[in-house]
């Protein structure tokens, strides 16, 4: 093998449909089993109130595996950067490999370079065409403004688009008119270190803004064996966002921009085997992007809305790699009135992006600069068959450059039997379209080639099956289960040419995964919440006749068997709060992390309403553990703690 | 069949035997409507400003009364119950037609004493009580704030006049929400 591509991670963004699309009742019913009054005002004015009662407009778009991370399950966890947050959610794998890399992925698949997971905040992708995966070190958001993290696992091609295989994560940051006042933050512990500041304020009588900035370092960490990780790590962001609320009418801009710094530790972002190991050098980081969205609530009572934004990244892996990607897309969506029975959902999308990239003389993306356009189409019917039974029919079709057109249909059905239960059924497919790596990557960087890209692979494919049950089952118990089978074709593998003398990227593997997803949140005393959630899944991957990646099925080694976690938050006296979190990960097997349960608490107090001090510990459990990757390179987390305090003025 | 699809068959029916014990509580819409109401009366206070001697002591007590909506008052003492508020302890207060309306601040009036509003309304003339109805739309309300039911959402309306009597200060964040705001100097 010539790449690994284990640890190929380069930068930016996709194909995805609105992101703030999880149609706003499909919330409501999550969030009341969790908490109205974690609402902002607006949110609340824009609740309807049959979406928890009997006549639910859209019910089925609930009819999917989603948890909804809130903003007050990310400040009860102490967590320091979006990729920690996300543990909170019990339908993702979130592994730490260092300081700042990650490996996330639902259901299975999991790798750094994880390809089967759409991201998308304030609804820009995240999605790196490059590699049609997530960099995470660049994924920066202030946690105190996020409003909430959806979590879809399962398929979401329909109203996201290819990619969106396995999981969709929506990161919404709050209405500027819920961050009003000034905000500062600081942060220090024997880890990392990290500050916020943001200022919010109003312009005129319809508009309101914010202004923030946030910087992060996270020191370099340990191997079991105890030597360095050269991985340390900083980034600083800064941004605005401005809203205007006029009857019938929403108009958000916003922007973004960041600069960051990481270490590069062996074996380096690029894993090539070339002999002398070339010497490796600090990984830069930087980008811009400006969001523009409108909502319009149409006189004939349907919505119209329209989202553009411009994403610009750079990223320097010295000495081997550098790129830098401009895109711009445009999302239309039109929400008609229901006719009779039928409720349509109508969308396009259309993306440009312009990537170029440096090689070197040991690894190189031909050509070195692409431009590739995205368009897609999708329709989508909700039906009434009855009262309680509600079927939903979609399709996008979407074309890309590499493959043409794909299919992307889905078919739904649910059943609310009572008013607060919701039993659900779907089957979809999905395709994950080629990114450049698997179509243009060469080594070495000129001719002859060893690795000699895949010019003729294909789209991947899964058709997935799922079965649910979301409700409220007793007046302080409300759970969620969903069981689910996936069928995969034409996965990623390698082959050799014709001539045996180079490897090609082909589609050689079928793959079979099947498992449950279920979490439940008990409503111990009013002062006292548990939150429990459990995943098990089986992944099984063959070679097609003729394929000879004989490595390739092993990647099924890169996930847990099982995994659960336990949640506890407590209100105190005097205003404090205690929360604990266990999570436990069955082992991997290739390359072998021993199964590990890690327990992290956390314990604040509110002296009055402008201050908050809190002091959290991770890792307290045992001596240390390792989540990814060969026990030779990966980092080892031990016990750790941290200090935060936090003002709030208005 | 596969196997899989056997699995699928096995829970769904599994599930759906489950589903038959009819043994779970209902909400019902009224109850759903009176959830989001809570949440909003508990949000509400963040965005008002009584006069110091609305409250008993520095540290005194919020008092939320509810008279003729038991649903929200339970619903909103499991969201009070559940946080801290910063600084204030609240406490939600169940009233009965003719209990005193001294020592709150907010005071909610459900529509089942739709009757008696006006009486309620002018006990509380004048004094820093946050007073809440759910009339109409069409009735002028003599409330503070009161809710409306819109394209089934839950809207609100704010009245400037009853508030400034109360002494009460309301923030722009609030105004800004409310569907009307009726006696704003245009």
């Amino acid at each position: 093998m010539v790449i690994g591509c284990s640890r190929y991670r380069v930068t930016v963004a996709v194909t995805a449909f609105l992101g703030a699309t999880l149609p706003a009742p499909a919330l409501a019913q999550q969030v009341l089993a969790s908490n109205l009054a974690d609402l902002s005002l607006e949110e609340l004015t824009n609740i309807e109130i049959t979406s928890v009662s009997k006549h639910a407009e859209r019910l089925s778009d609930a009819s999917a595996s989603v948890f909804v991370i809130t903003a007050e399950d990310i400040r009860r966890s102490g967590a320091t950067s979006l990729t920690e947050a996300l543990r909170l959610a019990p339908n993702l794998q979130v592994a730490q490999v260092n300081a700042s890399g990650y490996a996330i992925s639902a259901r299975g698949f999991n790798n750094t370079s994880a390809n089967k997971l759409l991201v998308l905040i304030d609804g820009r992708s995240v999605y790196s065409p490059l590699f049609a995966g997530v960099f995470w070190d660049v994924q920066n958001v202030m946690l105190e403004d996020v409003e909430r993290i959806e979590v879809i696992s399962g398929p979401g091609g329909t109203l996201w688009g290819t990619n969106a295989v396995n999981g969709v994560i929506n990161v919404i940051t709050r209405s500027t008119q819920d961050t009003q006042g000034a905000l500062a933050a600081a942060g220090r512990g024997s880890r990392e270190s990290d500050a916020a500041l943001r200022y919010g304020g109003t312009m005129g009588t319809d508009g309101s803004y914010r202004v923030y900035g946030t910087y992060l370092d996270r020191g370099h960490t340990s191997t079991a064996n105890g030597s360095e990780v050269n991985d340390a790590w900083h980034n600083g962001q800064v941004g605005f966002r401005a809203d205007w609320n006029r009857p019938g009418d929403q108009f958000t801009a916003l922007a973004n921009a960041y600069r960051g710094q990481l270490s590069q530790p062996e074996p380096g972002e690029l894993v090539i085997t070339f002999e002398p190991a070339p010497a490796l050098g600090n990984v830069t980081t930087s980008g811009e992007n400006l969001t523009a969205r409108w909502s319009h609530t149409l006189q004939s009572g349907g919505n119209f809305s329209a989202q553009t934004y411009y994403d610009r990244t750079e990223r320097t892996v010295p000495p081997l790699f550098s790129e830098s990607l401009d895109i711009f897309d445009l999302q239309l969506q039109h929400s008609l009135q229901p006719l009779g029975i039928h409720t349509p959902v109508w969308g396009a999308q259309f993306r440009y992006d312009m990537d170029h990239t440096t090689n070197s003389d040991r690894v190189a993306l031909l050509p070195a600069s692409v431009n590739q356009k995205w368009a897609s189409l999708f329709g989508q019917d909700e039906v009434a068959l009855s009262k309680d039974l509600r079927a939903t029919l979609g399709i996008r079709v979407e074309r890309n450059d590499y493959t043409g057109y794909e299919f992307l249909p889905s078919a739904r059905l649910a059943w609310k039997f009572t008013s607060d239960n919701l039993l659900w059924t779907a089957a979809s497919r999905t395709v994950r379209a080629p990114s450049r790596l698997d179509r243009d990557t060469f080594a070495p960087g000129k001719p002859p080639f060893v690795l000699a890209g895949g010019r003729d692979l294909r789209s991947e494919v899964a058709n997935v099956y799922e079965v649910g049950f979301r409700g409220q089952l007793a007046a302080r118990f409300s759970c969620s289960i969903t069981a689910f089978h996936a069928d995969y074709d034409f996965l990623r593998t390698e082959a050799l040419t014709p001539s045996r003398t180079a490897v090609v990227f082909s589609n050689d593997m079928q793959g079979r995964t099947s498992g449950v997803e279920t979490w439940g949140t008990y409503q111990a005393a009013s002062f006292w919440r548990l939150s429990a959630g459990f995943t098990r899944l089986s992944e099984n991957l063959h070679l097609k006749p003729g394929g000879v990646d004989t490595q390739a099925p092993l990647a099924e080694g890169l996930d847990p068997a099982q995994s659960w976690m336990l949640r506890s938050s407590l209100d105190l006296p005097y205003q404090s709060e205690l929360d604990a979190m266990a999570r436990h990960v069955s082992a991997l097997s290739n390359p072998s992390v021993p199964a590990y349960l890690a327990l992290d608490l956390r314990a604040a107090w509110k002296p009055n309403k402008q201050l908050e001090l809190s002091i959290s510990g991770q890792n307290l459990f045992g001596s240390g553990h390792g989540e990814f990757t060969s026990v030779l390179t990966r980092s080892e987390f031990g016990p750790s703690v941290f200090f935060k305090i936090l003002g709030e003025f208005r | 069949m596969s196997a899989a699809g056997r699995t699928l068959m096995a829970l769904a029916v599994l599930l759906g035997g489950v589903c038959q014990q009819d043994c779970w509580g209902q909400i019902d819409s009224q109850s759903a409507e009176y959830q989001i109401k809570a949440a909003f009366l508990y949000k509400f206070s963040d965005y008002i400003e009584w006069p110091p001697e609305a409250f008993s002591g520095t540290n005194g007590a919020l008092v939320i009364g509810v008279l003729g909506a038991d649903v929200l008052a339970d619903e909103l003492a499991r969201i009070v119950g559940s946080r801290a508020v910063g600084g204030r302890p609240v406490s939600v207060r169940k009233l009965r037609p003719g209990d005193a309306v001294a020592g709150l601040q907010v005071l909610f009036i459900g529509r089942s004493e739709v009757n008696r509003l006006s009486d309620l309304l002018g006990a509380t003339k004048g004094r820093a009580v946050l007073t809440v109805t759910e009339s109409a739309p069409t009735v002028p309300a003599a409330s503070v704030i009161n809710f409306v039911v819109i394209d089934d959402k839950v809207r609100f309306d704010i009245s400037l006049e009853p508030a400034e009597q109360g002494n009460l200060k309301i923030s722009s964040r609030l105004l800004s929400v409310a569907r009307k705001v009726i006696g704003r100097p245009s």
